[in-house]
């Protein structure tokens, strides 16, 4: 089992078992990444990581009083009382995740007396607990020719029908034949009940993906439990093969260093206790666009209501946001454009005004860039490093009010960068800040460049000057048509959200607003 | 402690990953980490980690005021007795204080090692913070319910790593 990358340190990536360590913030966000294997086979049989069942109430109040005639319950023969519509997020970001709507009429002609419906959503999760264990093995026997095996753990649940489901593996240990792994958090969900049978397989990873077996157990969770209150170990196991019938006890053992069991409080945990995401928007001002006069130009205006590629990308992500984030009042900002005073910037205000960076709504950021558009001259070159200064002092100006704001820069833009090192500086500075970074890009650039900045590889950025970035904070993707209704792949990159907002919550220990403080007191308490 | 002579900080050195000795071996065991302010600490070895060593150690140390750098360095015991430089780092004061970073935030930093040629030889990653100097309780100076930092079973020495419940006084 190994993730989608084509790449050697894509592969060695832990998959799946990450709940956010307190060490430090990993990359890895809740374990559902596009390329993610685990993700992909769950998909399959239904079940969506990052996507909650939600369990709606309806009570409705003061509905016109009509009779009945028909006593068949076809829908079409039912008096019409009224209906309302809203957004799901627009309810679960409420304080009391309930929203009372107006009812109208079919034609949106409002009238007094139709009622109203109240809306209440409920996430159902079965359980908030998880268990958060660091592995270590000892005396791992060397499947490697010319040095030590590189081993990793992967852990499957057993499954009724006899065989096993793989929930995570850790990453892969390089030439070590004692290793110890990055802490493995295992929701209660992945896991089932504590007394359900786990096998905890090692293998000795190889470039070409023919990881070599060296040995499994089967232990429960309430087993990993007590190897780690009696800081014992289990000896790994070889199954029957060849002319051998029976199974081998081998030497190499594996031991519970690390066990804490944990609360994880979910995405909307989180939002619905007051938590925010602030959204912040960056266009492309650069002169590779072409004249916004000429039908061929990505910044070209259709008369005719059809948005272009800039446009799509802001309406895509601005309309999920906005829900998320209170004031709707969204910082703006083009990059590359020269206003009419002649010199070129590489962050001006949107909106054109000399002072505030704000608009309001999406339809204000809509304005602002069709205002843009007419006075800024387009020019270069292609630099993103102020606009992501400007929008990390923003984010980091935020943690001394209060924790409550994660920020999300949209950068939309059609070309390559022309000082990548600038841009890792300013991403590595901004790495330990309450803020993620959305690149669209659009138009048909070679964009190969943009995916260092994405480092899904597990390869960390470098600033010039020695520092290395605390977490990803970068998700790149390019910018297709949309045809039908499927989910655009702009709004599949946002998906990638509540992964990075938890990551950096949980490693920070930050819990929703509204647990007290005795209730996270008392999860201390359940260390095992 | 001397008021606006020097801030108090607490610095957790909490790994360190693909460390080699001499360039032609990986770091087996015993690797330690020297913290240095106008004072020294050093961690304890870590006697399995390999060349991915984990300390998880927390040092309260005072920083002067005119600081602008603190020194991270990474050495192991050798065969032969003494110590291998494996790496060193300096920490940019600013990385962690000044600007927009508030007093008490915890700041996660990562930083490249370079051995004594001047090469690369692998990451160490820690946490800064720094602890307010009026008082040593963060009541005053953040505004929200700080939750406790879970004390991981390898952390020793004595040393206090949880942070402090805002009181009223």
């Amino acid at each position: 089992m190994g993730n989608c990358f084509s790449d050697l340190d894509g592969g060695k990536q832990a998959v799946g078992g990450s709940g956010g360590s307190h060490q430090r913030a990993q990359n890895a966000g809740g374990g559902a990444g596009h390329n993610d294997a685990v993700d992909l086979f769950f998909r399959t049989k239904g079940l969506h990581g990052l996507f909650t069942q939600m369990e709606l109430s309806l009570s409705a109040s003061k509905l016109r009083d009509l009779d009945v005639l028909s006593k068949m319950l076809k829908l079409n023969d039912q008096e019409f009382l009224g209906e309302a519509s809203s957004y799901l997020s627009e309810i679960v970001t409420k304080q009391n995740q309930s929203l009372t709507l107006n009812l109208h009429h079919r034609d949106g002609r409002s009238s007094k007396n139709l009622g109203t419906l109240t809306v209440h959503a409920e996430e159902t999760v079965a359980s908030r607990n998880a268990v958060e264990m660091t592995f270590r093995c000892s005396h791992l026997e060397n499947k490697d020719l010319f040095s030590r095996s590189d081993p990793f753990l992967r852990i499957s649940r057993a499954i009724e029908s006899g065989g096993s489901v793989p929930i995570c593996k850790t990453e892969v240990v390089n030439n070590n034949l004692s290793p110890v792994w990055k802490p493995v958090c295992l929701t209660t969900q992945q896991y089932g009940s504590k007394e359900n049978p786990l096998v905890i397989e090692c293998f000795d990873f190889n470039s070409d993906g023919n990881h070599i077996f060296i040995g499994k157990l089967h232990k429960s969770v309430a087993e990993l439990i007590s190897l780690h209150q009696n800081k014992t170990g289990a000896n790994f196991i070889s199954p029957p093969s060849g002319f051998r019938h029976h199974e081998k006890v081998l030497k190499g053992q594996l031991f519970v260093d690390g066990l804490i069991e944990k609360q994880l409080y979910s995405f909307l945990d989180y939002i619905s206790s007051g938590f925010e995401l602030n959204f912040m928007v960056a266009v492309d001002f650069t002169a590779s666009n072409g004249n916004p006069r000429s039908p061929d130009s990505l910044h070209y205006i259709n008369p005719s209501g059809q948005l272009n590629a800039y446009q799509q990308a802001i309406m895509e992500v601005g309309e999920v946001i906005q829900f998320y984030d209170s004031d709707k009042r969204f910082p703006a900002w083009g990059f590359g454009g020269k206003s009419y005073e002649g010199s070129v910037s590489h962050c001006f205000n949107l909106n054109g005004s000399p002072i505030g960076f704000e608009v309001e709504g999406v339809e204000g950021i809509m304005a602002a860039y069709a205002r843009a558009l007419q006075n800024v001259t387009l020019a270069g070159p292609t630099l993103f490093g102020q606009v992501i200064k400007k929008a990390a002092d923003i984010a980091g100006n935020s943690i001394s009010d209060n924790h409550a704001k994660y920020y999300v820069l949209l950068i939309i833009t059609d070309g390559v960068l022309t000082d990548l090192q600038e841009t890792i500086d300013s991403l590595v500075r901004a790495s330990d800040l309450p803020l993620s970074i959305l690149i669209v890009g659009v138009g048909g650039a070679d964009f190969t460049q943009m995916e260092i900045l994405d480092a899904d590889n597990g390869r960390r950025l470098e600033s010039s000057t020695g520092r290395i970035a605390t977490r990803d904070i970068v998700q790149f993707v390019p910018m297709r048509e949309v045809h039908g209704g499927q989910i655009s792949v702009v709004q599949a990159l946002l998906e990638e959200l509540p992964g990075q907002f938890l990551t950096y919550v949980r490693s920070r220990d930050i819990v929703p607003l509204n647990v007290t403080q005795s209730h996270a007191e008392a999860l201390t308490q359940l260390r095992v | 402690m001397e008021k606006n002579s020097s801030k108090t900080i607490e610095i957790t050195v909490i790994s360190g990953e693909d460390l080699w000795v001499n360039r032609r071996q990986r770091v087996k065991k015993n690797a330690f980490v020297i913290v240095q302010t106008d004072s020294s600490r050093a961690t304890k070895m870590d006697t399995d980690g390999g060349s991915y060593p984990v300390w998880n150690e927390k040092f309260v140390m005072e920083l002067p005021m005119h600081a602008r750098f603190i020194n991270v360095e990474v050495q192991c015991k050798a065969f032969s007795g003494g110590n291998n430089l494996i790496g060193t780092a300096r920490i940019p004061v600013s990385d962690f204080s000044g600007g927009y970073l508030p007093e008490n935030y915890l700041n996660f930093l990562s930083y490249r090692l370079r051995d004594g040629n001047g090469e690369k030889n692998g990451i160490i990653n820690l946490s800064v913070k720094v602890i307010g100097q009026e008082n040593t309780s963060c009541a005053a100076s953040c505004s929200r319910p700080w939750t406790a930092v879970p004390v991981d079973n390898k952390v020793s020495g004595g040393i206090v790593t949880g942070i402090p419940v805002p009181y009223g006084y």
